[in-house]
């Protein structure tokens, strides 16, 4: 009886597995071992990445039902964040206060709110003095960054990797705090004037409730603090790091991935994402043309030119280690692994994604956070009328799946090339695993990513063996999408509805 | 209303559309504090749209909802229910993916509430501790409802909205769910929307008729179970009232 249940319950995961452990044998048989093992590696770091892009999507379309067409950007920003941090982070520094004073100053919105509410504005005056306060904030805005130079501070980076010059020498071509504070000053206030506009003054009709003006006081006073901060470690900060081990430092960019990503995917949500709930077809035009946006920014700063992100310490030693312990000791750039020397960065990378399916699966099921997200995929409309925030859950669900990706990014900037495309390569496969997996489920993506992966492997490995074209490794994954859908409409793994 | 500090939640005319439909076209209706009150109708009459409307799921534009003491009408739904109103929805719209436990857990406002809960939620239905660790998909109808309205119970919740909590149940089941809603009301006040007016008339104390968005009627539940015209007028041909078992 427990049996047949279980059966009922998981007969698609149990059948996936036995397929790929019969799949596996006659591999292995025909194949030989050698070549068998370092396909299936190959295909498993692949997998890892889908992965990493799939588990925000799946999470955000479960529970939102947001599809986020600018997630494989925050893959890809999340690789160029990594790369700067890691090569030379004056970039990164650099800009910081820049971005996080406007923030805070938006962030007053709420706060604001009650001061302008009662100006007397009349009515058919009032949409023109948002516009005004608007056209003041972009000009103050304009004043505050012209004549920094963005594309020098980027260049630092491109500098280090291109030449691998000393990068401490290209840390500092910045503008002396002196002369530089002026700068967020007047970013903060473009943001408030743009805050201004959005209360709306003289607009009665407007509500603002208790806890979010406190929640706006607070979220003001944290980013302040954060800019200020920031704008005084903006020279000493980039030398620091630079003067760090390169595995520590290496350790930094991952966490700096996933504030970036988070920090991002929540002003995102909170400003682009949030007010288009009503209209779904909006947050997809949206969200599209901000992965339009990110990928014609980055190539303003860095050129359309791939660049290679150079390996932490841990993965650069030459030669191989016998086994994954003698790694542990040497930090050797290969490993053997069942007789195939493999790199060991792509261990790492297949480690990760590993790390990252359990951490969420151990998010969402003992956290209560999880518990609301999985209950919120259900039935929004009840979670609410328990009186929880959904709006609030949103947000950060939507920070979680973009700093998701934004690590993978990161995760996968030493070994596959860093540039513009790849923002749209990684969107393409997410999606497609998302799909193959069933939308909102985690364990869809992960076992989507796996069959992905290992599809894109071994096609390629046949290609190369029959002499075929290999564009047949890339069909093959649309050749599943199209299989699964004809049998499971909703995905393997999808809601039965 | 001299007896205003009396009543919990009042209803001032409320006008709610969904989309360009107009649902409800001026609802009034008061409530009384540790009463149950009974909303009665036809279906599509308006009698859900008005629950969720007082919780803010579908906010009323135009209207004054006082509860507590306090103007709800235009608050977020999140912020109403955490006033001290907790909802059964119809359908039992429990968490079907979420163990027992979990659904419970989730309705927590302050950490502790489902321990201190406990024992009056098993108390009333005592099932539900032998399916603790059970996923909510796995509960036959009955039991899921149980589960709804035991969820309602586990924040300090002053006002209960049940919706239609006899639908599609077994004869037993009901009289076990009335049961458990004639105990629970001892502590708190009841809304109730029911389509049976056997339950409806053997539970309730005052009523409501609602018709095409519009309170028509109201009074004491004794005063309509005599009336045999008014119950055929508005609720139609098929109740069959057995006053004679209240």
């Amino acid at each position: 009886m427990k049996l047949r249940t279980f059966w009922r319950e998981n007969s698609t995961v149990v059948t996936f597995i036995g397929l790929l452990a019969i799949l596996s044998v006659l591999g292995w048989i025909f194949m030989g071992q050698k070549p068998f093992v370092r396909t299936t590696l190959s295909g498993l770091t692949l997998a890892a990445l889908y992965f990493m892009v799939a588990a925000g999507l799946t999470l955000v379309f479960g529970l939102m039902d947001v599809l986020n067409f600018s997630q494989g950007s925050m893959f890809m920003i999340g690789a160029y964040a990594g790369w700067q941090f890691y090569t030379n982070p004056t970039f990164l520094f650099g800009l910081a206060p820049l971005i996080l004073a406007p923030i805070a100053g938006l962030a007053a919105s709420q706060w604001i709110h009650p001061l302008v509410v009662n100006w007397k504005v009349p009515e058919n005056r009032q949409k023109e003095l948002q516009a005004l306060f608007i056209v003041l904030a972009l000009i103050v805005g304009l004043v505050a960054v012209w004549g920094v130079d963005f594309r020098g501070l980027a260049e630092t980076a491109m500098v280090a990797t291109m030449v691998a010059a000393d990068p401490l020498a290209e840390a500092t071509p910045q503008e002396p705090l002196g002369s530089f504070w002026f700068r967020p000053v007047l970013l903060l206030i473009a943001g408030l004037l743009i805050a201004v506009a959005q209360a709306r003054p003289g607009d009665k009709t407007k509500v603002v409730y208790k806890d979010m003006i406190r929640n706006s006081r607070i979220l003001v006073v944290v980013l302040l603090v954060l800019a200020l901060g920031a704008a005084l470690i903006r020279e000493p900060g980039p030398i620091a790091v630079l003067q760090m081990g390169g595995n520590l430092r290496f350790v930094l960019s991952l966490i700096v991935g996933i504030l970036v990503g988070g920090g991002l995917g929540a002003v995102i949500e909170a400003t682009l994402i949030s007010p288009l709930y009503v209209r779904p077809l909006y947050q997809i035009i949206v969200t599209m043309g901000l992965a339009f946006v990110i990928a014609e920014l980055i190539q303003v700063l860095w050129d359309p030119l791939p660049y290679a992100m150079s390996r932490p310490p841990a993965f650069a030693q030459p030669g191989k280690a016998e086994n994954i312990l003698a790694w542990f000791r040497g930090g050797n750039t290969t490993v053997d692994i069942l007789g195939v020397t493999f790199p060991s960065y792509r261990i790492f990378i297949i480690v990760l994604g590993v790390l990252m399916f359990v951490g969420l699966a151990v998010i969402l099921r003992y956290t209560r956070l999880g518990m609301i997200i999985r209950a919120g995929v259900q039935d929004r409309e009840m979670v609410e009328a328990l009186g929880i925030n959904v709006r609030r859950v949103f947000t950060m669900v939507f920070a979680l799946g973009t700093g998701l990706a934004a690590l993978g990014g990161i995760g996968a900037a030493p070994f596959i090339p860093v540039e513009p495309i790849m923002g749209d390569k990684f969107l393409m496969q997410g999606f497609i695993t998302v799909v193959i997996g069933g939308m909102g489920s985690t364990t869809g993506a992960a076992v989507g990513a796996l069959l992905l992966g290992l599809a894109r492997a071994f096609g390629d490995y046949l290609a190369l063996k029959f002499s075929l074209t290999p564009a047949i490794s890339e069909a093959s994954t649309v050749i599943i999408m199209a299989i699964v859908l004809l049998a499971r409409p909703a995905g393997l793994l999808g809601r039965k509805e | 209303m001299s007896d205003e500090n009396n009543h919990i939640l009042t209803v001032d005319t409320i006008h709610t559309y969904i989309g360009q439909f107009h649902i409800l076209e001026g609802i009034s209706l008061t409530v009384r504090s540790n009463s149950i009150t009974v909303l009665l109708g036809r279906n599509g009459a308006g009698k859900t749209t008005t629950l969720k409307s007082i919780l803010g799921l579908t906010p009323p534009r135009e209207g004054k909802i006082t509860f507590n003491g306090k103007e709800i009408q235009g608050k977020r739904a999140f912020d109403i229910a955490a006033m001290g109103i907790g909802y059964v929805p119809e359908h039992r719209a429990i968490f079907r993916n979420l163990t027992v436990a979990e659904n419970l857990r989730i309705a927590e406002r302050k950490k502790g509430d489902l321990e201190r809960r406990s024992e009056f939620i098993f108390g009333l239905f005592p099932d539900l501790k032998r399916l603790y660790k059970l996923p909510g998909n796995h509960l036959s109808g009955g039991q899921q409802q149980m589960l709804a309205v035991a969820r309602a119970l586990v924040a300090d919740n002053v006002l209960l909205l049940i919706d239609e909590p006899s639908e599609g149940l077994a004869p037993i089941l009901i009289e076990q769910m009335m049961e458990a809603i004639r105990e629970l009301s001892a502590a708190t006040t009841v809304l109730l929307v029911e389509q049976n007016f056997i339950m409806a008339s053997q539970l309730g104390e005052d009523y409501y008729i609602i018709d095409d968005g519009k309170t028509v009627h109201h009074g004491t539940m004794d005063a309509l179970v005599e009336d045999q015209e008014l119950i055929h007028q508005y609720l139609g041909a098929s109740v069959r009232v057995r006053g004679g078992e209240r």
